[in-house]
């Protein structure tokens, strides 16, 4: 059960071993997200998407779980069951 | 000897040279020393060169990648299968083994990586994605396999 009521939104690359970790978790906790590989959208929108994470996070390292006001960098299941209140 | 010049082979993968072996001859089978790619020698006009073995990109990669560990003493994690499964989902879309957990797809990032390669395990533990150990720092560590038959 989320904390919170926004949908969650998990930034991935769709290659990336952590973010299937983390999305698997998400769906094995029946959690609601959005899910937006950046590596699979169009150029121009991979710009637009690479700059709202690094604003986000300060890098551009995937995952990227933003909950809320949370963001969570790395899959990380301790970090996703507080934030869940698993 | 002073003066005499060591031949050296060209790795198409990580794009070194490594020092040829005078008993090595045209087609034989070696290993990069640097990167563990299996490779045919062939001698072309500007030198001797590495032609990577066709083996079908889930041999190629996982044959490659064992061999870099073993080289360098790493191991890997439970995390082995599905860091393979995204080397071969890039190199189907990339046309190449690039690292599955970074956004770029240039050939410094041709896995083993050229940051792995220069010693990012040793100091870091790991690889940027996971892939390959340091012993030391994995709880679980699982070690490649033996070396099977050329």
């Amino acid at each position: 059960m989320a904390a919170t009521k926004e949908k969650p939104t998990v930034y991935a690359l769709s290659t990336c071993p952590y973010c299937k970790r983390t999305r698997r978790f998400l769906d094995e906790h029946k959690i609601d997200y959005e899910c937006i590989e950046v590596d699979l959208l169009d150029d121009k929108e991979q710009d637009k998407v690479l700059d709202k994470v690094e604003k986000l996070t300060g890098k551009r390292v995937f995952p990227v779980v933003i909950i809320g006001k949370e963001i969570i960098v790395g899959h990380d299941e301790t970090k996703l069951k507080k934030a869940f209140n698993l | 000897m002073i003066g005499q010049k060591v031949e050296r082979v060209l790795c198409p993968v990580c794009l070194a040279k490594f020092k040829y072996d005078p008993k090595w001859k045209e087609e034989d089978i070696v290993i990069c020393p640097i990167c563990g790619e299996k490779l045919k020698l062939a001698h072309k006009p500007d030198g001797w060169t590495g032609d990577r073995v066709d083996r079908g990109q889930d041999r190629e990669i996982r044959e490659r990648a064992d061999e870099f560990a073993r080289i360098r003493g790493y191991v890997f994690n439970d995390m082995k299968e599905e860091v393979l499964e995204g080397l071969i989902g890039k190199n189907k879309r990339f046309k190449d083994f690039f690292c599955p957990c970074r956004m770029l797809h240039v050939p410094e990032y041709q896995c083993p990586c050229k940051p792995t390669r220069a010693g990012d395990v040793d100091v870091n533990g790991k690889c940027y994605c996971g892939f390959f150990w340091r012993m030391d720092a994995v709880p679980n560590p699982v070690p490649p396999p033996p070396r099977a038959g050329r």
